[in-house]
């Protein structure tokens, strides 16, 4: 276990190495003079990996607030809508990926999933607030950020309403990601010869899947944790600009926009960190739950 | 929950029943994409068509928007210039994802090592920020090759993972043992690659750039007035829709046909990342 974790530590350090060497490189393009030539950018390019080294990560070119004030503003909203989303995932993912992972059932409902997975984010969040407002009349947000009602522990049900809206639409894309891993691990381990001797060994079925089968297909779920974070960011940044949510994929948007790369660059920095991370912590948790007595 | 000892087999016939459908379904929407000037009823962007925001009716079939545009029209329009904008997004994400990846993976084993991994650092992004990234550091102009940049990381580390496994199949132990080099190898595996996967990985990348597209579009990276595509029609409609239905949800309803088609082409599994 201890040898497997340090090999997956050392792959996630590399990785956010590599993340922050392209943060620092688009961060060095706010410099003055790095259009000036290469040397120019590689001087501008050192200077911006040492400031990163020093949790320094410049200034807004636009309003001149440093961009760790920024990002620490901006990131805790789509930290937040991402891990409501996440309970949302969980919720639906989880009963449609046992449920339907296999035989009539998935035949049933494959057609459906299908469509569903091919409707862009953007349109499920217009849908879904076209059914808020005209069928259950709940209040649309309109606005930006915290003037649209959108705060993270809602008091009452107005607040509780305009965040469903978004949070639905986030933890929707994760579901579908949630389905697909837990099927996925169900197909694999279907029909696996161990299946066979446990039974012979006088096991039940329900005993079969609930202590030998079960696990792996959890742990399945847990190796496939980044992408389902993964997923998650994605429909983050899409449902706060939708739904006038101001978190840090809206910063990243409209800093773009502006050309402010000493904002977009931590931006970016914090979406690869948080994805890898939540890849390292999926794998080391899945490890015990199919690792062998000499594996562990 | 009989997952663990259901066998995933009685699948397979359904798979390739909707494949099949997928590829009816890009084969009407490339006609429909011929002959949208022909069968639109109006010009691209021609106003005042009819009354301003009338509802479907047998005159109008898909109602019209807040200029009386007449919105049948407006929507074969932009699918139209949704397409034409993926195929040239499609051949990046192939080329940048499928191509390199597989090619990457036959270099010597610690520089194939690296570039994996640099492309994974990007993989790990969502696709869309890289996306508006791309265009920010360039124009909109480049709205079609950004899309297929960014959704090329994926592809690579995929066509990557793939190779690796060619690599240590056994024909290519006997190839490697009879003295045959690398580089024919890697030339008999492109052909065999490109020939049983080009179809599903061309249409894997159609659904991947037209998400990408039409959502660039939707937040004003992408599409720019008067060439309309559907995510851009769709943001159009944003502060009527909720009383003008019509105006979002027939593009809406075009956009998803195009991604389902071609997600149904390529094989995918109900949910998968395309």
């Amino acid at each position: 276990m201890l040898r497997f974790v340090s090999r997956e530590a050392g792959k996630l350090a590399l990785s956010l190495v590599g993340a922050m060497l392209l943060a620092a490189a688009i961060s060095a393009l706010a410099a003055p003079d790095a259009g000036a030539g290469a040397w120019h950018f590689l001087v501008a390019w050192g200077r911006a990996l040492d400031g990163y080294a020093h949790l320094d990560f410049g200034h807004s070119a636009m309003t001149g607030a440093a961009a760790s004030d920024e990002l620490s503003q901006r990131l805790p909203l789509t930290l937040g809508l991402v891990f409501e989303g996440l309970g949302i995932a969980l919720i639906v993912g989880i009963p449609i990926g046992l449920l339907f992972g296999a035989g009539p059932a998935r035949r049933a409902a494959a057609p459906l999933i299908q469509i569903l997975s091919a409707v862009p984010i953007f349109c499920a969040g217009l849908g879904l607030a076209f059914i808020a407002a005209n069928l259950l009349h709940w209040p649309v947000p309109s606005g930006s950020g915290a003037a649209a009602g959108l705060v993270l522990a809602p008091h009452d049900a107005r607040e509780m309403e305009a965040l469903l809206l978004p949070v639905l639409t986030v933890g929707l894309a994760g579901a579908a990601a949630t389905q697909l891993s837990l099927r996925r691990a169900g197909a694999e381990i279907a029909g696996q010869p161990w299946q066979t001797q446990l039974r012979r060994m006088g096991l039940s079925a329900w005993e079969i899947e609930t202590v030998y089968a079960m696990p792996r297909i959890f742990a399945g779920l847990l190796n496939d944790l980044g992408a389902v974070m993964l997923a998650l960011f994605s429909a983050a940044a899409v449902a706060e600009w939708v739904f006038n949510y101001a978190g840090a994929a809206d910063l990243f948007v409209k800093s773009v926009a502006l050309r402010d790369w000493s904002i977009v660059a931590p931006v970016l920095l914090a979406f690869a960190a948080l994805t890898m991370i939540a890849d390292f912590v999926g794998r080391c948790l899945a490890f015990p739950l199919v690792a062998t007595g000499a594996d562990a | 929950m009989t997952m663990a000892v259901t066998s995933p087999n009685g699948t397979h016939a359904l798979h390739n029943a909707l494949r099949v459908a997928g590829w009816i379904g890009l084969g009407l929407i490339a006609v429909a994409v011929s002959l949208s000037d022909f069968l639109a009823n109006a010009p691209a962007n021609a106003t005042a068509i009819g009354p301003f925001l009338a509802s479907p009716s047998p005159e109008f079939r898909f109602g019209t928007d807040i200029l009386g545009r007449d919105l049948l029209s407006e929507t074969l329009h932009a699918l139209d210039a949704t397409v034409r904008s993926a195929l040239p997004a499609t051949a990046v994400t192939l080329l940048a994802g499928a191509l390199l990846g597989f090619v990457a993976a036959r270099l010597p084993r610690s520089l194939a090592r690296t570039v994996r991994g640099l492309v994974g650092i990007l993989a790990s992004l969502p696709a869309l920020l890289l996306a508006v990234l791309v265009i920010g550091l360039s124009t909109r102009d480049w709205a079609a090759v950004a899309a297929g940049l960014s959704a090329a990381p994926f592809t690579f580390v995929r066509a990557f993972d793939r190779a690796r496994l060619e690599e240590r199949a056994t024909h290519s132990e006997y190839a490697r043992a009879t003295g045959i080099s690398g580089t024919t190898l890697l030339r008999r595996d492109l052909v065999y690659e490109f020939r049983d996967t080009i179809l599903s990985s061309a249409a894997r990348a159609l659904a991947a750039v037209t998400l990408i597209l039409s959502t660039l579009s939707f937040l004003g990276f992408g599409a720019v007035p008067p060439h309309r595509d559907l995510g851009l029609m769709i943001a159009a409609a944003r502060p009527y829709f909720l009383h003008a239905w019509w105006m979002a949800a027939f593009p809406a309803a075009a956009l998803v046909l195009l991604i389902l088609c071609a997600r149904l082409a390529a094989g995918l599994d109900e949910g998968e990342r395309a």
